[in-house]
């Protein structure tokens, strides 16, 4: 074993100093041919027949140095690189097989390693704190509901601080987001905690500078103390090392600076800003404080096991007598980061399934790709040929032509991991919008770890197998049994028969069987990006309302905000709902009189205002009215795709005159939703009043709208301000701290930034499915091209022949292209029949898919013109063959 | 490119050339050569060139060292000498060798009878006839 690793070792640096090497065997081989030539000399030869004997008893010098070459380096090394630079050669050469290729495969290998990536990022996470995995997060877990709440009353920390003994450092956190003015920064809002001390002497970081939040800083009456974390020190500080003892402004409240932590440490999710936690605030109570995450670090000795026990044995704080839910809840003890973020377990089967999910993906792009490297591998028969014949294996050949494409599905490889990286955030951020890059915890990242470039590798071997190994073996062992002889007989032995035609017309049916479908989808995507949204989003600007401290008077400050904003010059109008718009939460809901199962819609609470502001037009019935915001009325109005899509309603030109009743329908919620609040509707559910037009163009999605009636604290204000809403933004702040400095604006954002922003998924989507569209259509063509570059240079003798004997061009195409038009005309004769097919039976207007009048006659056109574009390079070589090369050959 | 005929031969020239180290002390390559020569084992190897490429390859398992120095003729020379892993392993392969070429022999011998000619000393293995 160490021989083998020495061996290795010196071959490693025989590789990278290869001429030290060389220049020494030389001089040793120099020397014996000289010392043998002294002995014959001595010997009484003369000096030619000495020296003729000496080089015949060393052998050949050039061979002998060969041998050691290889015994001294990596030779299969230099193989592989010669192999991979050949390979890069023929890329450029066949540009076409490249770029179809190559572009599937990234498309391909980038979804698996995006998928692989998300699951790497949310599996087997831990805290990158000294000890992490000991450190433990205490929540209520709802028996009935089988749900985690993730804060826990105060009273319930205070008890399991003061009785637990399995762990220790019981902490509490609430995370805020407050406006912040530093000296050197503008004012503006920062993710903070507000912490116990006890989370710093749990997370065992030291301060860059100063130091931690100590538990005197908790003490009611205690000079306001600040920790900032080292991205607010450097923006607001300027990086300041004097900073500790300066102030800095935290909501109204102006704070000490005690300590400066390091850039790493954002604990305990996101934060870089921490302030102290009262816990035992006079009274027991602190007003605006009822939940907070109490997390631990297990003692020594300790398990998760043990202190779940001790932790279910204490219990929760009978804190709501009235419902009686302690029986129901009981407290659990999870790892943090699991209690944090849901997680999944690394080593479980899922990281194998995922990389299957990516091969089979793999399979049919790289079957295309090993068809098409099939045909370019007949037509090299010469070649290979003269390498069989200068010693070349078959193995050998095998292995060039496999290198050759694992060069391909290398460089796709790269593009997939970039792919994957650019991506794979953004899809978790969009799928779950928790769960985005913005809002991950620290210790997270969708970065691509080594096992996701790992399974890339993995991914560009198997796609290259399938791709350059297969038809490799395939070619080479049909040469093999008709014995090589072909030399001569150009193409002998190799044919592009009926299977081929077969499969060329099943790849043009497959394209165009989903090419219909997926322009309509496409159409769907981006029309609205193409036509606008149909309202002038960069004239609202959006901003919650939250009252930090005692909320009860919050509703009367509400309306007073909303009624000088509106009075303001410069703003045409004020509306307040209860989430902002196009943040709607969705609900499962049943209709009336609708079969439609699993329907689902999006809902809002408003105000009377709303569809003023936004200038919605209504299709039917009315607006909400006076009566309507009283208690005991449960009237809804729907969006138009509200009808369409969970009713089945025409579409709106037509809504009106259809006859549909959609007017005094109910609408129930499966499960009544916590948030917004509609009013409790009981068993009759909400009475459609009205139906209005889709407030942002089309695919708005089934929108249920609802009277404010339960005042939903915080809210969101939307103001319409069409001579620039920078202004507004600016009056909305000042009215609200005019009107109460606890009065808080935060997320404040224009419309049109939020439209833009939830419209890149459906962008992401629809380049997405452009891509496979073109990689489809390019399938094809390259296709239909190789077949016909191949039957061209196969029959060149012929056409030379027949073009020499006074052939019209226009005959000798009619003749051979009759050949391409077969597999083009029956795969669009198939192709078109499965369109339909697909078409009428695909929910093309439910996912999102626009109806485009005679697409699939449009589609079977530009499948026969891409087709016969893909024609037109071997065609014009065709008719450029020279007679007279061909007769000579004959 | 010059290869050794088998396996057993590459192993048998390891053999030889740490059995003429351990004999001789540090060697330059030609003289490496003509002790083999001189013992009769010339014949199993094809020609002495191959010694280098043995060479090569125990000093990359470093079970000889190379040192350049000055050889009997006043002229520049390589110097191989065996390493305390070489010596190891010499004992390893000679041990083995043994036992192989005893049973190789007994196998050989018509009448299976029970080998009476001891163990063969080293040289004598490779003196009978090369394998052709």
């Amino acid at each position: 074993m160490r021989a083998l690793f020495f061996t290795l070792v010196a071959r490693i640096r025989d590789f990278l100093h290869p001429a030290a090497g060389d220049a020494d065997f030389d001089q040793e081989l120099e020397l014996h041919l000289a010392m043998a030539e002294e002995d014959k000399l001595r010997r009484g030869m003369s000096p030619e027949q000495a020296r003729r004997e000496a080089r015949l008893e060393l052998g050949g010098v050039a061979q002998l140095r060969e041998a050691a070459r290889a015994a001294r380096g990596l030779p299969w090394l230099e193989t592989f690189w010669l192999d991979a630079r050949l390979g890069l050669r023929m890329l450029r050469r066949s540009w076409g097989l490249t770029l179809v290729g190559g572009l599937a495969m990234a498309v391909t290998i980038g979804l698996g390693a995006s998928i692989f990536t998300i699951w790497d990022t949310f599996a087997g996470i831990s805290l990158p704190l000294d000890e992490g995995d000991r450190v433990v997060v205490i929540q209520p877990f709802d028996k009935a509901a089988q749900r985690v709440d993730r804060a826990t009353p105060l009273p319930d920390f205070r008890r399991w601080r003061e009785t637990l003994t399995s762990v220790e450092h019981v902490s509490a956190m609430r995370p805020i987001v407050p406006a912040v003015t530093a000296p050197d920064g503008a004012d503006d809002s920062v993710a903070a905690a507000e912490m116990t001390a006890s989370g710093f002497q749990l997370a065992r970081v030291q301060p860059l500078l100063g130091r931690p939040l100590i538990e005197d800083d908790e003490r009611e009456g205690a000079e306001p103390a600040a920790v900032i974390g080292y991205q607010l020190w450097r923006e607001g500080f300027s990086s300041d090392p004097a900073v500790l003892g300066q102030r800095i402004q935290i909501g109204d409240t102006p704070h000490i600076v005690v300590g400066v932590m390091p850039a790493e440490f954002r604990f305990p999710v996101n934060q870089r800003l921490w302030i102290p936690l009262r816990t035992n605030p006079p009274g027991g109570v602190r007003p605006g404080i009822t939940d907070v995450v109490v997390f631990a670090r297990l003692v020594s000795g300790a398990t998760l096991e043990s202190a779940h026990a001790e932790v279910t044995a204490v219990g929760l704080v009978p804190h709501d007598a009235a419902a009686g839910t302690t029986a129901q809840r009981e407290p659990r003890v999870v790892p943090y980061a699991a209690g944090i973020v849901p997680s999944v377990n690394r080593n479980s089967w899922l990281a194998g399934v995922i990389f299957l999910l990516g091969a089979l993906l793999l399979i049919p792009p790289c079957a295309n790709i090993a068809i098409l490297v099939y045909a370019r591998t007949v037509t090299r028969q010469d070649e290979f040929t003269l390498r069989t014949a200068l010693g070349a294996s078959r193995g050998r050949i095998v292995m060039q032509l496999f290198v050759e494409v694992l060069v391909l599905a290398a460089g796709a490889g790269i593009a997939g991991l970039l792919l994957a990286r650019e991506f794979s955030g953004r899809l978790t951020g969009m799928v779950m919008p928790t769960m985005g890059p913005a809002n991950l915890p620290y210790w997270m990242d969708f970065k691509p770890s080594l096992a996701t470039v790992l399974c890339v590798a993995g991914l560009s071997v198997f796609a290259a197998a399938i791709a350059g190994a297969v038809p490799a073996f395939r070619v080479t062992g049909r040469w093999r049994r008709s014995g090589f002889l072909g030399v001569a007989n150009r193409n002998a032995g190799a044919r592009l028969g009926t299977t081929w035609t077969a499969l060329l017309a099943t790849q043009v049916a497959l394209s165009l069987a989903i090419l219909p479908s997926g322009m309509e989808m496409m159409w769907g995507v981006f029309r609205p990006t193409i036509l606008g949204p149909g309202l002038p989003v960069e004239e609202f600007v959006t901003a919650s309302l939250v009252m930090e401290g005692d909320s009860s008077r919050f509703d009367n400050l509400r309306i007073e905000a909303v009624r000088r904003l509106t009075s303001e010059a410069g703003i045409s109008g004020v509306t307040v709902s209860a989430v902002s718009l196009l943040e709607e939460p969705f609900a499962d809901i049943d209709v009336e009189g609708s079969e439609a199962q699993d329907a689902q819609a999006r809902f809002n609470s408003i105000d009377d205002k709303f569809f003023d502001v936004f200038g919605v037009r209504f299709l039917t019935g009315r607006s909400f009215d006076a009566g309507d915001f009283g208690p005991g009325r449960t009237p809804v109005i729907v969006n138009r795709s509200f009808v369409t899509e969970v009713m089945g309603g025409p579409p709106s030109p037509r809504l009106r005159r259809s006859g549909l009743n959609v007017l005094g329908r109910r609408v129930r919620y499966r499960d009544r939703p916590a948030s917004p609040k509609p009013a409790t509707a009981g068993e009759g559910g909400y009475e459609i009043v009205g139906v209005v037009e889709d407030l942002l163009g089309s695919n708005d999605g089934p929108m249920m709208f609802h009277p404010m009636t339960e005042a939903p604290h915080p809210v969101s204000v939307t103001i319409r301000a069409p001579s620039g809403i920078g202004l507004a933004a600016g009056r909305l702040r000042e009215v609200a701290n005019g009107l109460d400095p606890q009065l808080r604006v935060g997320r404040l954002r224009s419309l049109d930034e939020m439209y833009w922003q939830r419209r890149s998924f459906d962008h992401m989507f629809g380049f997405m499915l452009g891509a496979v569209m073109v990689i489809v259509l390019l399938f094809s063509m390259a296709g239909i091209y190789t077949l016909m570059a191949f039957i061209v240079a196969q029959r060149w003798r012929e056409i030379g022949v027949r073009s020499a004997l006074g052939a019209q061009p226009r005959r000798l195409l009619i003749g051979i292209f009759g050949r391409a038009a077969l597999p083009l005309l029956i795969g669009a004769m198939a192709g078109c029949a499965l369109a339909l097919r697909l078409h009428s039976s695909l929910p093309i207007a439910e996912a999102g898919g626009r109806s485009i009048p005679g697409i699939v006659p449009a589609s079977a056109a530009l499948m026969i013109v891409v087709g016969l574009l893909a024609v037109a390079g071997p065609a014009r070589r065709a008719i450029r063959i020279d007679p007279a090369e061909a007769l000579r050959v004959i | 490119m010059v290869e050794p005929r088998s396996a057993i031969l590459q192993g048998t020239l390891d053999l030889m050339v740490l059995k003429t180290l351990e004999q001789m002390g540090p060697l330059h390559g030609y003289g490496i050569a003509r002790r083999i020569e001189q013992v009769g084992a010339q014949a199993v190897i094809v020609n002495q060139g191959t010694i280098y490429l043995c060479l090569v390859r125990l000093v990359q398992k470093r079970w000889i060292s190379a040192k350049w120095g000055t050889s009997e003729n006043n002229r520049k020379a390589k110097f191989y000498a065996i390493t305390k892993a070489g010596r190891a392993q010499l004992i390893a392969e000679t041990e083995n060798w043994e036992r192989i070429s005893g049973v190789i022999g007994r196998v050989l011998q018509p009448a299976f009878a029970p080998a009476t000619a001891g163990k063969p000393a080293f040289g004598q293995a490779t003196a009978g006839k090369p394998e052709r």
